[in-house]
C-alpha cells in the first residue's frame, strides 16, 4: 500500500491513545491526560499523540489489520481495580478483567481482545497505563476528581520517560 | 414457573445492550426485550453553554458516528444563526458525511456483520469476529482494509483529525480544500467507488442467495419508514426534507424543523430508551405494523427515497425494487441497503469532488449570536438524526432536544427480536446457534447504543430484572 494511503496513527512510530468519555468525570482520565501532555511538552515528530475519547475501537481496529503499524502503543485509560483514586500504574493487557471474553464489540474502550490481538499477532509493543477512578457520575457530569486530577502531572512524566526520549518539558 | 433466558451483551454492535426473553410454562417464548443503556443528562449538561460548542462538544456523545453528530449540530447552529453556508462549505460537509458514511458501512458490512454472513451465525464464538473474517476471506479483507485505511486519510486531509471533527463550524466550513487536495482525495474516491462497486457484486453473489432463506424469515416486522430525500424524491444524506412512510407506501414530506408535529415520544419504564412514533397515523403501540411504527437506517432511507440520483446506485436501487418491492419490509434487507448506500457515497463522494465549488476559498460566512430556535438534521449511518436547539440573546443554549438515529429503531428492534426468538425457540429447546441468530436481527438495524461509562475493565452500569409469566419479579442482577 502507498504510505500515503496510511493515516498517520498507523504510520508513525510510537502511538498513544487517551482513551475516555469526558462526560462522565473521571473516566476522562485518559482524554484529559493528552491533552496534559499536548500542553505541556514538545511531543516528538516519531510520536502520534490522540485524544481518541470513546473512538478508541475505530483506530485500534484499523490498526490491527493495517499493513503497517506503530512499533509501539501506548493506552491510556481509566479503570477500577478497587485502589486509591488517583493511583495510575502499567497493567500488563493479558491482565485486563475478562469480562467480554467473547466480545468483539468495538464500542467498548479498548476491547481487550484487540489488544491482545496485537501484542501477541501483530508484535507491536503494547502498554496500558491506567489510573483508579473514584465513583463515577451516573449522569452527565465532566471533570476529573481532585485526586485524578493530581496523577496527571506525574503520569505525564512517566509517558515523556518512556516515549519521548530526552526532555522536552516546555 | 416460566424460565428467562438472557442475552448478554449483544456482540459486535456499537454498544451496549441486553436481550430477556421469557419463556412460557411450555417453553415457548412469551416475550423478548432489548433493554439499552443511553447516555442520561447529556441535554442538561449543554444548557447555559455557547450554542457555537455544540459542533464541537456533541461529536463526544459517541466515537462511533462523532461526525454525524458533528454535523447536524452545525446545522442546527446555521439555523440558530439564520445563515446558510456558502456552496463550498455545504458540499465540504457532504463530502465529509459520505467519506464517514462509506468508512462505517464498509465496516458493519465486512466486520460487524460480516461475521454472521461470512462465517454463519453457527460458528463458535471464538472465531466469529474479525480475525475470522480475515482468515475466511484474505483476499476480501486485504482490499477493504486499504480502502478503510484511505477513508481515514481523506478525512485527515479534509478535517486535520482522524476523531473528533471541528472543520465543520456555524456558517460553514473552517477549511478550504486546495486544489492538489482534491486531486489526491479524487484518486483516492476512484478506489473507494471500486470497492463498493466489488462489495455489492460479491455480496449479490456470494452472500445473499446463501442466507436468503433466513433473510425472508428473521426478525421480519411490518412497518413504517423515515429518512431524508430532496425536494424532487431523490435520496440524500446530508440535507432536505422529513419523509415518514406508512407501511402501505403513503408518505408525508415535511420540513425538519416541524419533527415535532410528525413524531411522537414514548417512554416506557423497563426502557431508558424513548419510543418514537408516526403520530400523525397513530398513537404508539409496540405491535407489528401498528400505524405509528416506523424503522429508520439503510432499509428506510432506500424505501422512502423516490430514486437516487447517481446511476450506479440507481441502477441497483431498481434490481432492489424488482426483487422486494416498495417499501422492503425484510429486516435482514438492512445489510442489502447499506451496500447500495455505500455505491451511492462513493459516487457522491466523486461528484462533489468534481464539483468546481469544492475548491472555493469562501467556505464559511460570518454568525452573529441571537434568540432564536434552530433544527439540524443529517442521516446518520444509524438513522435520521435531529438536534434541536434554542438560545437567548447572547446565543447560550436555553433548551435542547436531541433524537439519534438508533432511537427511532427502538420499538422495531424489540418486535424483531421477538419475531425472532419465537420462530426459533421451541419447547424450551435453543443453542449457542439459535441465540445468536436472534442477535443477528437486532445486529442488522446496526444500532448504536450510546452507553455511560466505557472503562478499561469493561465494567458497565446494567440492571436485569428478571419476571415470570405472571410478572413478578424473580430477581434482579447488576453487575
Amino acid at each position: 500500500m502507498e504510505e500515503d494511503a496510511i493515516p498517520d496513527f498507523c504510520s508513525k512510530p510510537a502511538l498513544i491513545l487517551g482513551c475516555g468519555n469526558v462526560f462522565f468525570g473521571d473516566d476522562g482520565f485518559g482524554c484529559a491526560l493528552a491533552e496534559y501532555l499536548e500542553t505541556h511538552f514538545d511531543v516528538p515528530g516519531s510520536v502520534c499523540l490522540l485524544d481518541a475519547g470513546t473512538g478508541v475501537r475505530k483506530l485500534l481496529f484499523t490498526l490491527c489489520l493495517s499493513p503497517v503499524r506503530p512499533r509501539r502503543l501506548l493506552i491510556v485509560d481509566a479503570v477500577d481495580f478497587g485502589r486509591e483514586p488517583g493511583e495510575w500504574f502499567e497493567i500488563d493487557p493479558a491482565e485486563i478483567p475478562a469480562v467480554k471474553l467473547d466480545d468483539f464489540s468495538m464500542h467498548q474502550m479498548p476491547t481487550s481482545n484487540l489488544l491482545r490481538e496485537l501484542q501477541q499477532q501483530t508484535g507491536v509493543e503494547v502498554r496500558v497505563l491506567a489510573c483508579q477512578t473514584g465513583p463515577l457520575p451516573e449522569q452527565v457530569c465532566p471533570g476529573l476528581s481532585e485526586a485524578v486530577r493530581r496523577a496527571l502531572p506525574h503520569a505525564a512524566e512517566w509517558v515523556e520517560r518512556e516515549y519521548f526520549g530526552v526532555p522536552t518539558l516546555r | 414457573m416460566g424460565k428467562t433466558v438472557v442475552i448478554q451483551p449483544v456482540t459486535r454492535i456499537e454498544g451496549h445492550a441486553k436481550i430477556t426473553i421469557q419463556l412460557d410454562d411450555a417453553g415457548n417464548v412469551n416475550l423478548a426485550r432489548v433493554n439499552v443503556i443511553e447516555l442520561r443528562g447529556f441535554e442538561r449538561f449543554c444548557m447555559g453553554r455557547p450554542v457555537e460548542d455544540m459542533p464541537r462538544i456533541t461529536p463526544r456523545i459517541c466515537g462511533v458516528c462523532p461526525w454525524s453528530h458533528h454535523l447536524a449540530a452545525a446545522k442546527a447552529c446555521d439555523a440558530v444563526f439564520g445563515v446558510e453556508p456558502p456552496p463550498a462549505g455545504a458540499k465540504l460537509r457532504e463530502l465529509c458525511n459520505s467519506i464517514a458514511y462509506m468508512e462505517e458501512h464498509i465496516l458493519h458490512f465486512y466486520f460487524l456483520a460480516g461475521a454472521d454472513f461470512l462465517l454463519g451465525p453457527d460458528a463458535d464464538y471464538s472465531v466469529r469476529n474479525v480475525i475470522g473474517v480475515l482468515a475466511a476471506a484474505p483476499e476480501v479483507a486485504r482490499r477493504v482494509v486499504r480502502v478503510r485505511h484511505m477513508c481515514a486519510k481523506m478525512l485527515e486531509i479534509l478535517a486535520g483529525k482522524p476523531i473528533h471533527p471541528q472543520a465543520a463550524v456555524p456558517g460553514g466550513f473552517s477549511k478550504p480544500l486546495a486544489k492538489d487536495e482534491r486531486d489526491e482525495l479524487r484518486k483516492m474516491a476512484d478506489e473507494a467507488l471500486e470497492l463498493a462497486k466489488f462489495s455489492i457484486a460479491f455480496a449479490k453473489e456470494n452472500v445473499f442467495p446463501k442466507y436468503l432463506d433466513v433473510v425472508k424469515s428473521l426478525g421480519v416486522i411490518t412497518s413504517g419508514f423515515i429518512g431524508t430525500v430532496k425536494d424532487n424524491g431523490a435520496l440524500n444524506l446530508y440535507d432536505g426534507k422529513l419523509r415518514l412512510m406508512g407501511s402501505d407506501g403513503s408518505f408525508d414530506d415535511f420540513p425538519y424543523d416541524r419533527y415535532t408535529e410528525y413524531i411522537g415520544e414514548h417512554i416506557e419504564p423497563w426502557s431508558y430508551l424513548k419510543f418514537p412514533y408516526a403520530k400523525k397515523r397513530g398513537g404508539f403501540s409496540l405491535e407489528d405494523d401498528a400505524p405509528g411504527l416506523y424503522r429508520a437506517n439503510t432499509l428506510a432511507r432506500i424505501n422512502v427515497c423516490d430514486f437516487i440520483d447517481t446511476p450506479l446506485a440507481q441502477a441497483e436501487l431498481e434490481e432492489f425494487r424488482r426483487n422486494f418491492g416498495r417499501p422492503a419490509q425484510l429486516t435482514l434487507l438492512y445489510h442489502w441497503a447499506r451496500l447500495i448506500e455505500l455505491l451511492y457515497n462513493a459516487e457522491n463522494a466523486i461528484r462533489l469532488l468534481d464539483d468546481p465549488d469544492i475548491t472555493s476559498l469562501e467556505t464559511r460566512v460570518k454568525v452573529t449570536p441571537r434568540a432564536a430556535r434552530g433544527v439540524g438534521c443529517t442521516e446518520a449511518p444509524r438513522g435520521t438524526l435531529i438536534h434541536d436547539y434554542t438560545t437567548d440573546a447572547d446565543g447560550m443554549i436555553t433548551n435542547m432536544n436531541l433524537i439519534v438515529g438508533t432511537t427511532h429503531n427502538n420499538a422495531p428492534i424489540n418486535l424483531s427480536v421477538t419475531q425472532a426468538a419465537k420462530s426459533l425457540i421451541h419447547d424450551g429447546k435453543y443453542d449457542q446457534g439459535v441465540l445468536n441468530t436472534v442477535e443477528m436481527a437486532i445486529r442488522a438495524y446496526d444500532p448504536c447504543l450510546s452507553c455511560a461509562t466505557h472503562r478499561l475493565d469493561g465494567k458497565m452500569s446494567v440492571k436485569l430484572d428478571i419476571f415470570d409469566a405472571e410478572g413478578a419479579l424473580l430477581d434482579s442482577l447488576a453487575n
